[in-house]
């Protein structure tokens, strides 16, 4: 089987050991990092969306195949950056103040950067002006917003209107999701976006970034 | 005295339905379990709308922040179970030896192990197991939050050499002491006049709560979310171990309640608050349902029906339905909390393709949207139709979606409690 197959495989299947050395081993026999990791790498996240999607797959499947894309990413990470590689897109993420629930968040997280976006993770229980303070900093596209609870989800709402007062609004698109929060919460709060699932958040997120390209 | 002397009406009530016997009423449960409860605060503020004797409420289970529902708000309410959860918390000390705390502006009630401290830079509160203030805290609650989340204290682990053993630290054999205690509590209860709704013997196998260890001073084995989920999936044989040695535990327990209490003494019996549905879909297939827990649930559910007359009640948040066949399998008699907002929870299906063979206990209201939110004409609406929709045929005891949350407004808690008098008033 060919390697970047093996590799494909490995990362679908969650072998964070395995995947790792697969790169190593592309990496020995000449392998170009970038394509590596478009062509392969991001592919097999692709395909762990996927199978998501259809329910093949469950948050368990989705957080080997995000440890074992990260574990792959570790060897390839400082080639991508001398070669001055950029990200698809950047992303701050967080899950908005009183929330301390990031399983939700941190899938997303991982589907992002399976995807080749860079995100900034701010953690749970994030302020508005932390949100304010990395827009500053980071200069992301998009920030994204998760909250479990209806006792947190108004946060958002806070939390957008912090951006607006800072005058960054039109800089990011603002994608949210969580439990209890819908399509018509997200419109009403003026979110961009609303994602149902983590696989959502990738496909939005590439739709924003087109956007502002 | 002969046992059916002591069926009074809340109780009788209870029972047709959780027999699937058209009751003289739908029943209604608040505060019977830590699923079917209040937010302290909601408790609090229901005592003042009541006109109820002015006296601070008891957090009852410190995790959620759930108050105490007295018998005189039962009453108000029109509650029909009673809890029997013995004094143990999540948090790993005894309900006893009550002292006033403030939190949000609200003077409450809590045991003398709930002890704090304040996190000096981002303003939470810190809890700590067994109320140890030595120990490193095993939840947090933020500042102006309502209620606290396990602290994940994951220490370094050889995820190819994991002793299932690490993970049953929680899951010990009832002592003479604590079943002392569970008898003292149950022979409270008198005359029976309620139903009785027992969480003692902690079969919560892989309950995402308690797997970081909240009650634990020194957690050992897989205490990170994440991780458990992963070993669900790369692991069964680790959690076929672990698992094992929960029943083991647990049906010695059950035995021993049963010895000390007898089938009288118990009505619905709290198995597992772990939960298999998302907003959108599951935690994993029914395929791997069906290998790595349902076995371990149909062990307990057998000795159980052959040992007792109670009913077994299975807490499983979100789009769950996929699972019900395999849990009626099992044995599960009791589903809760029936999350109809979640994808594939349609009421009428529910109660279509199930009807005699599972009793809802929940499903009485939306408490991501109409509760918390919605206007209390439509509280009422929502309240009626699903009653209307879950009652036929019995089946069916009235909840709230899940713990009724803070902040939901008192006028739509009593267009709720309205609502179901006023629909068992019609029937």
């Amino acid at each position: 089987m060919a390697l970047s197959q093996r590799l494909f495989d490995a990362i679908v299947d969650g072998k964070a050991q395995l995947a790792q050395s697969l790169v190593e081993e592309e990496l020995r026999a000449g392998a170009d990092p970038l394509a590596l990791l478009s062509e392969t790498m991001i592919a097999a996240m692709d395909e762990v969306g996927k199978l998501f999607q259809e329910e093949e797959f469950f948050v368990p499947e989705l957080l080997l195949s995000a440890r074992a894309m990260k574990a792959a990413m570790e060897p390839l990470r400082p080639l991508l950056a001398a070669k001055g590689a950029k990200p698809a897109g950047v992303v701050v993420a967080g899950a908005v103040k009183g929330d301390l629930h990031d399983i939700g968040k941190n899938l997303v997280t991982s589907m992002l950067e399976g995807a080749g976006f860079q995100v900034i993770d701010l953690g749970s229980d994030v302020a508005p002006e932390a949100f304010v303070a990395a827009i500053r900093e980071r200069h992301p596209q998009i920030v994204c917003l998760s909250a479990l609870l209806t006792v947190t989800m108004e946060a958002m709402r806070a939390t957008i209107a912090a951006i607006e007062a800072a005058g960054l609004r039109r800089n990011v698109k603002i994608l949210v999701g969580g439990a209890p929060l819908t399509e018509r919460y997200a419109t009403e709060i003026g979110a961009d976006g609303y994602g149902a699932t983590a696989s959502d958040a990738v496909a939005l997120a590439r739709r924003c970034v087109g956007q502002f390209n | 005295m002969n046992p059916e002397k002591r069926i009074g009406p809340k109780r009788r009530r209870v029972l047709d339905a959780i027999n699937h016997r058209p009751p003289d009423g739908v029943p209604i449960d608040f505060g019977g379990s830590a699923t079917t409860g209040m937010h302290v605060s909601c408790v609090a503020k229901l005592r003042d709308y009541y006109g109820l004797e002015k006296r601070l409420v008891k957090v009852c289970e410190p995790f959620q922040m759930l108050g105490l529902i007295e018998d005189d708000l039962k009453e108000a309410i029109g509650v029909d179970v009673a809890p029997l959860m013995g004094r143990g918390t999540f948090f790993g000390f005894d309900n006893r030896d009550w002292k006033p705390w403030t939190f949000n502006g609200l003077e409450v009630l809590v045991p003398d192990g709930f002890r704090t401290t304040v996190e000096p830079e981002k303003g939470g509160t810190l809890i700590y197991p067994k109320g140890d203030l030595k120990a490193r805290p095993s939840g947090r609650m933020p500042k102006d939050g309502f209620f606290f989340d396990a602290i994940i204290r994951q220490k370094p682990i050889d995820l190819d050499h994991l002793d299932p053993s690490d993970n049953t630290e929680q899951y010990q054999p009832l002592t003479e002491a604590q079943l002392d205690e569970i008898e003292e509590d149950a022979r409270a209860r008198g005359n029976r006049e309620y139903a009785v709704f027992a969480s003692l013997a902690n079969t919560n196998l892989g309950d995402i709560a308690w797997v970081p260890g909240p009650d634990l001073i020194e957690p050992k084995g897989v205490r990170d979310v994440a991780e458990w989920y992963m070993l669900t999936a790369s692991r069964p044989d680790i959690l076929h171990k672990i698992f094992e040695r929960q029943v083991e535990v647990g049906v010695a327990n059950l035995a021993k309640i049963h010895d000390r209490l007898g089938d009288d003494a118990i009505d619905v019996i709290f198995l597992c608050g772990a939960d298999f549905g998302t907003q959108t879909s599951s935690f994993c297939s029914v395929r791997t349902f069906d290998s790595l827990w349902k076995p371990h649930y149909a062990e307990v559910c057998d000795w159980i029906h052959k040992n007792t007359p109670w009913k077994t009640f299975k807490h499983s948040c979100g789009s769950s339905e996929r699972f019900f066949e395999s849990m009626i399998d099992a044995g599960i008699d009791i589903i809760n909390p029936v999350q109809c907002s979640a994808k594939g929870m349609d009421p009428r299906m529910l109660k279509e393709k199930y009807r005699g063979r599972l009793v809802f206990w929940g499903g009485g209201v939306d408490t991501q949207r109409t509760l918390p939110f919605g206007a209390p004409a439509e509280v009422r609406a929502e309240v009626i139709e699903r009653c209307e929709v879950f009652s036929q045929s019995g089946g069916f005891v009235f909840n709230a979606i899940h713990n009724v949350q803070a902040n939901t407004p008192v006028e739509n808690m009593v267009a709720m409690f309205e609502a179901v008098k006023d629909f068992n008033g019609r029937s």
